[in-house]
This record gives structure tokens, sequence and C-alpha cells, in this order.
């Protein structure tokens, strides 16, 4: 086993979506006040709040930076707060920082919330800040790059060195949107899952991605209540028990990325992870994967050797990773399935992760549930973070 | 609004580089203790930490190691380039780096194409490196006789019916006096995008031409009339020129096309109609609805105000405290009864008998002189435009009168004249069938 030391007790979570009236206190409020009382404590037994650092929204994170949380919710027993910002991979950071303050005493229960709420933000504003985020302002963006555009490239590269075709790459989105549409905290729960040729026949944004290949931002937010193993083991309370972590940072920027690092650097970290959990890829009952666009999930699983190079595209089309299917994939769909919240995904993400080995994730429950991968990754694809969760520590 | 491109952010130690672009030269720092290519340029050789750095010049020739052809979803400040080629290309010196493709087909770039550098010029002091193809047979040289002929072509084919591909133009009915043009984008509920707003003009304008009809129906396809501006185009108007060219090209055209088209304009509405497809209707002579169908102005939620002439029309379509809070409420789910009751609207009719009722009526109007009723408009549209009374009165007399002495009521009292008895006992069945069956 390895050595952390930490487990998930409580979630709360909004639905995704465009909802304007819903302001940022008001998500913070719902999630914390359901995650508290999904975790079974009170709310002054939470001794530090550790938030994720929304993107693209200056006034709430100098708000959230400066303890207005604790003070809003009258959290009496906190004894410390900050805000952690490391783009899409900062929940991993907040539950790091969290387990580090339980670990040395400092604080028995932590809470970790995130919020976005993009329909506010300004369209002119919302368009140039993901113009130029893990876009490098020099040597990138005057060429007119663009989130899609940069992604785009990659996913045109991953194609030609595979041989992956383009109804394959959308069957990727297909598999995403089966899982979202039975997550009711999707923008597309219970919608119909477009079939590839609808994918295929939306329009190209930045050739080849289509539209239905892009992620739609939106609103959302979620929290987490954590303590240590041992508490939450006393507790007696359905748990996700962190096992292992491995890490690779890569590079900040897409054109100073190696291909064949950032492969190396999904396979080792993951390996490494097992490793130290002392299981093996084939105990892992859900691939929990936080990559936003399609073209990372057949990368990673091809790299972690799932199956033969050039061959994911096919697992995706086949329905192995679909609802039932031999490898749940992405069971909230990632950032395709659920709708972008910045760097609230990663949150979304791990709640999924939680709820799955609780036994509370409704329609999208994996029976038997025991081990859970998840990743998560920041900026332009600058890290790859792989933990594994345990029903049982 | 952003529109000027923007120029590299350069820090001390890429100055030279930038230098250099001026000249139509690239560089690429040299570490000299460890002799590393390096880029992005560093302050210190992030292999060495070294701080020996100096510069040698590239040879300019790369291969495309991947690319795109960005055709949406681009900053205002880029959309005039739409559609560019964005690519990374590895140079013979051992660097990557994100560049364009220019002077060449966007659909002529593969992987592993052989390019050359060239500049582009984007401000006094900046140059960016950009590429083209290094087998010219690829470049974009000056058009052939061929491709300008099929330029030319492509322009002559401005809208015509034959080839809308958003709306849809029907002349039916006896005696071929209904025109029908139909909204038909049904999986986008009809909204209105830059296709839809030229074909309509044209539609509209092509309808004046035609002397046997006399009534316009204009209807949307679907489950919907039409809820407005489609949100593609939105992207596009956060540019301040292009925002205003909707209003006053695109916008204020279709509303002229329509207010002005000497015919009878009907609007049919089923479904929502909502903002753009509102204002659409607001420029109509008369609106009909199915009890079902939901109205309103939601630009206000957006902060914004109906600007294809619905702030200024409803205001003049009903009584004034009423059209204020359909503007100020953004209220999306006015019923139809409710906005006949609140003085807006036609008539109403249920949903099972909507079509025959509207039908009816259709079919009466179309059976009065086109002139009359070209006449008719116009008077009507003078008048309420606010002159005072004794000019009102002057157009209308006028109107009137010129109306009994065109050649085809002329031909009536010639009948009249002829056999008085014949001419009222015609009159008579004409008044009667006129009246609600």
């Amino acid at each position: 086993m390895g050595k952390q030391n930490l487990a998930i007790i409580g979630t709360g979570e909004v639905p995704t979506g465009t909802f304007p009236e819903r302001s940022q206190w008001d998500i913070i409020y719902e999630t914390c006040i359901t995650a508290v009382k999904d975790a079974g404590i009170h709310k002054n037994d939470v001794e530090a709040v550790v938030t994720v650092a929304p993107q693209a929204q200056p006034q709430i994170t100098a708000e959230i930076s400066f303890g207005k949380i604790p003070e809003e919710l009258g959290l009496k027993g906190c004894r410390d707060v900050c805000i952690c910002n490391a783009g899409g991979s900062s929940t991993s950071n907040c539950l790091r920082l969290a387990e580090q303050l339980i670990d040395s005493g400092k604080a028995k229960v932590v809470l970790i919330p995130h919020v976005t709420v993009h329909s506010t933000i300004l369209l002119p504003d919302l368009i140039n800040f993901f113009a130029k985020a893990g876009i490098d302002l020099q040597w990138e963006y005057p060429f007119g790059t663009t989130y899609n555009g940069i992604i785009a490239m990659m996913t045109r590269r991953y194609m030609h060195d595979s041989g992956t075709t383009e109804e394959q790459m959308a069957s990727v989105v297909v598999s995403m949107r089966k899982w979202a549409a039975l997550d009711p905290n999707s923008i597309f729960f219970n919608k119909a899952v477009p079939p590839v040729e609808k994918i295929l026949s939306s329009g190209m944004v930045s050739s080849p991605l289509h539209k239905r290949e892009c992620n739609v931002l939106a609103d959302g937010g979620g929290a987490m209540v954590v303590t240590s193993a041992e508490t939450a083991k006393k507790m007696g309370v359905p748990a996700a028990y962190k096992l292992a972590e491995s890490s690779r940072y890569f590079s900040a920027f897409t054109t100073t990325r190696n291909n064949d690092d950032v492969l190396a650097g999904f396979r080792d970290a993951t390996q490494e992870a097992l490793n130290s959990a002392g299981i093996s890829k084939e105990d892992i009952n859900i691939w929990n994967m936080y990559l936003a666009y399609p073209v990372g999930h057949p990368m990673f699983m091809e790299a972690v050797g799932l199956c033969k190079p050039g061959e994911a595209g096919k697992a995706f089309m086949d329905g192995h990773t679909w609802p039932g299917g031999k490898w749940p994939w992405s069971t909230i769909g990632d950032a395709i399935g659920r709708g972008h919240t910045g760097s609230g995904v990663s949150m979304a993400t791990y709640i999924e992760t939680a709820r799955q080995l609780m036994g509370k994730a409704g329609q999208r429950q994996v029976p038997g549930a025991d081990y859970v991968f998840q990743n998560t990754s920041g900026g332009s694809g600058m890290n790859f973070i792989a933990t594994i969760w345990g029903r049982n520590i | 609004m952003e529109t000027q491109k923007p120029i590299p952010v350069i820090q001390p130690w890429t100055e030279e580089f930038w230098k250099a672009t001026k000249q139509h030269k690239f560089l690429i720092q040299h570490c000299s203790d460890c002799g590393s290519h390096i880029f992005f340029p560093k302050k210190v050789c992030p292999e060495c930490w070294s701080e020996n750095m100096d510069w040698i010049e590239a040879g300019g020739k790369a291969e495309v190691y991947t690319f795109t052809v960005m055709l949406d979803m681009v900053e205002p400040k880029f959309m005039a380039d739409l559609p560019y080629v964005l690519a990374m290309v590895d140079l013979d010196e051992g660097i990557r780096m994100t560049t364009r493709i220019v002077n060449c087909k966007p659909e002529d770039v593969f992987i592993g194409m052989k390019v050359e550098l060239a500049f582009q010029d984007v401000s006094p002091e900046c140059s960016l490196p950009v590429f083209q193809p290094a087998d010219p047979s690829l470049r974009i040289s000056a058009p052939t006789d061929e491709e300008t002929a099929a330029a030319v072509s492509e322009i002559e084919q401005l809208p015509n019916p034959q080839n809308y591909q958003t709306i849809q133009y029907e002349i039916g009915g006896k005696n071929n006096a209904v025109c029908t043009i139909t909204l038909n984008r049904p999986d986008k509920y009809n909204a209105i995008n830059r296709r839809m707003a030229t074909e309509l003009i044209d539609a509209f304008r092509r309808v004046r031409e035609i002397p046997a009809v006399g009534v316009v129906v204009l209807t949307g396809a679907g489950k919907a009339f039409c809820t407005g501006g489609d949100l593609e185009i939105f992207p596009s108007l956060a540019e301040h020129q292009n925002s205003l060219n909707w209003l006053s090209h695109e916008g204020l055209d279709v509303q002229r096309a329509i207010a002005s088209c000497e015919k009878v304009v009907i609007c049919k509405i089923n479904g929502h109609c909502l903002a753009g497809g509102l204002e659409v209707a607001l420029a109509c002579d008369l609106i009909y609805a199915r009890a079902s169908a939901k109205m309103g102005t939601t630009e206000i939620n957006m902060g914004v105000l109906p600007g294809w002439g619905g702030t200024a029309r409803l205001p003049r379509s009903m009584p004034i405290f009423r059209a204020r809070e359909i503007i100020f409420s953004g209220r999306k789910d006015y019923s139809a009864e409710e906005m006949y009751a609140m003085g807006l609207l036609t008539r109403v009719f249920a949903d099972d008998e909507f079509e025959s009722k509207f039908e009816e009526i259709v079919n009466n109007i179309a059976a009065k002189k086109p002139i009359a009723l070209r006449m008719g408009k116009e008077i009507m549209a003078r008048s309420v435009d606010g002159c005072d009374i004794e000019t009102a009165l002057a157009v209308e007399r006028n109107g009137i009168q010129w109306l009994t002495y065109a050649p085809d009521v002329q031909a009536v009292m010639d009948q009249f004249r002829a056999a008085p008895d014949q001419l009222t006992h015609q009159q008579k069945q004409r008044n009667i069938a006129s009246d609600i069956k």
C-alpha cells in the first residue's frame, strides 16, 4: 500500500449549465452545505478551507483568497484558508494540501470547494481569456491560436501517427455523451446521444475538430469534505480512500511539448501510481479520465497499454468504454459531456470518483467498483497527475 | 473592442530576434557553452544555465509537423483572416515553432510538406515569421483566366429562389395571387443568419415584380416561426463595425424589404416567435397566430434591446404602456392570446382551426385587386407615420382618385355604364363573399 492518508467523506454539487441568475455565492453555499451534510459532520468540524481557484473570475478569486468562505458559511472551527491554482489540476493540489494539513495534525477535516460562473462573463472577455490561457503571448498567440486550434493540431498529428479515423475520434464523444446522458449534473443529462454521423456533420471549427468535438462553457460548482483515512474508517461512513499518486510535468505550451515525453509521462506516472497502490491496471474498475478534448483519451489508452497503438479509437467505437463496457471510462463524460467549468471539471471528476466508490453514482454506478483511476491535467496539457482511489483501505 | 492584431509580447532577451525579423531574418538562440539551439529564446540556457548565448541565422527550411485550418470561433481581431492555416513546423536546425502557412490553399497543406520562411508585417516594428510551400506549384500565384471566371460566376450567383438555402419561395393560390415565403431552418428554429437575411431581402424584392401577386404569406417551417438572430452570429458582433452592420445592413434591409414590398404581407405565426423573429413579424401588415404560439423580446436579458426595428415598432403597434412591458420584461412566454389582449396581433385562432381560418382570410384578401391592396398599404403606412390629418387626407384622396382611374378599375366602370343592374348584382356577391362564412 502507498503512504497516502486521505479520504473523501462528503460531496456536494450543483447542476452544470447556463444559469446566469445563480450567483457564485449561491453555488458556494449550496455545494458546501450539501457536502458537509453528506459527510455527516457539523459545520464547525471543518478546520480548514482549501479552494480551487476559479479561472477568468478575478473578483470571486480575490474574495476567496482573502478568506470569505469560512466567514460567509459561519465555519467557527476553521483555522486557516488558502486558494490553489494549477489550472485544471488545481483540485489535485487542493487534495494534496488538505492531506498535508490533516497528516501533520493541523486540521482534522478540510473543505474543498470550487465555483465557476461563465455565463455572466462578457463574451469578449471569455473569448480573450481562453485565447490566451496556456498559450504563449510571444510565440503562439500573435499567429491567431485558440484552444480549439492547438488541440486540433494535436489531434491531426495523433490521427496521422496512429491511423485513427475521424469516425473513431467522433466515437470518443459518443462514449462521453452516453455517460453524460445518465448524469443529472451534466448539461446533456437525458439528452439524446448524437451518433457519429451527427458529430461529423456539425460545423468544422478548426480542422479536424468539429463543433461537437469542442467543449461547451458552462457554470457549475462542487465541494468535497475530506479527512484522514483513520477518521473516515472510524466514522464508518462510505468513503473514497486515496491510495496512490504520481505526476509528470511536461511543458507550459504545446509548441514546446514533445509528444513522446507526454506518452512516456502518461505511462510512467500511471505505472508508478499502480505500483504504489499495490495493484495492476487489470484491477482498475473505472478509468475516470479528465482530458478535456477527445484526443487525450485514445492517446492515454494506448500509452498505458490497455490496447495496442492505433487501436484505441476502435475500442471507443466498439463500446468498451460505454456504460456496461469492460473499461467504464470518464463516467461523467469528461468536459465534453459535463460542460466545461474552467478548473471545475477536475472537481466534478473527483466527486464522481468518490460517488462511485461510495455507491452513490445512481444510474452510472459501476457495480463492484473497488478501484478508480483518476487523472487531472492543467493548462493546455502542462502536466499529468495520476491518482488511485479505493473503496477500502 | 480590440481589432488590432496582437503583436508579440517581447522580453529584453528576445528583442534581438524581433529586430532581425524586420530585416526578414530568422535568428535561433544558441548556447556557446553547451551548443544547444533554444526555442522559445530564454534569458539563460535552459540546458546548462549558461548566460553565454548568441544567435545564428536559420536557413529558413522547414517541414510541417501538424496543422489546422482555422474556420470558426476565433477572436474578432482574427476574423478577417478566416480561413487561415495554423501549423507547427520543424526547422532544419531542430527547433519546432507555431506559425502560419501562407500563400497556399488550405486544402493543399499536408503533414510532412516542405515549407520555406516568409514574413508578414503586423506593425511598423514587427514582422511575423510565417511559411509558404517550398514547391512553387503549390503557391497561390496570380489567378488563371479560369479561376477569374469561376470567381465572377460565384459573384453572379446572387441569391435566387433556385439557390435559396434558408428560405422557401412559392407562388400559388387562385390566379397565382399568393406568394408564400417560408423560413426554412427548422433544426435551428428558423434562427436568422446572414444567409437568411440576404435571401429574405432578395425574396421580398423579387415578389414586388410579380403583378399577379397581391398577398405574401411569411411563415416558418417546423415547430417555430423564428427565434431571432442565430447564436452563430453573436461572436462576430463582438466587433463594433460588424455589430453595427448586422443592425443597419441586414436588419434594416430586411425590414425595408418587407415594409416596402407593396404586397400585403401576412405573417403566420406557429410556435415561438421571439426577439428578431417578432421584429420581422412587426414589419408585416397583418399578424395571425396560433393560440399555442409564444412571443416576446429577450434582448434585454443580454443587456441590449431589440435592434431590428422592435424597439421602434412595438410602441407604434400597440398601446405604449403594454409595449414597454414586453421590451423591459424580456419575457419569452407571452401567449398569443395575451398578446392579442394587449393589442398586438390581428387575430388568434385555436390550433385545430387555425389552418382553415387562416386560409380563408388569405384567400379573401388575395381575391382583391393587387393594385388596391398596394395603394391601401401605402396610404395607411404614410398616415400612421404621424403626418398631420390634412396631409394624410390628401394622400388618401389623391391615391383613391388615382385608383379609380386605374385601367382595370375603369374597365369595370365601362361594364357599369353598359349594364348597371348586372354590376350591382356582381358587387353584392363580392361583398357577401368577403364576409365571414
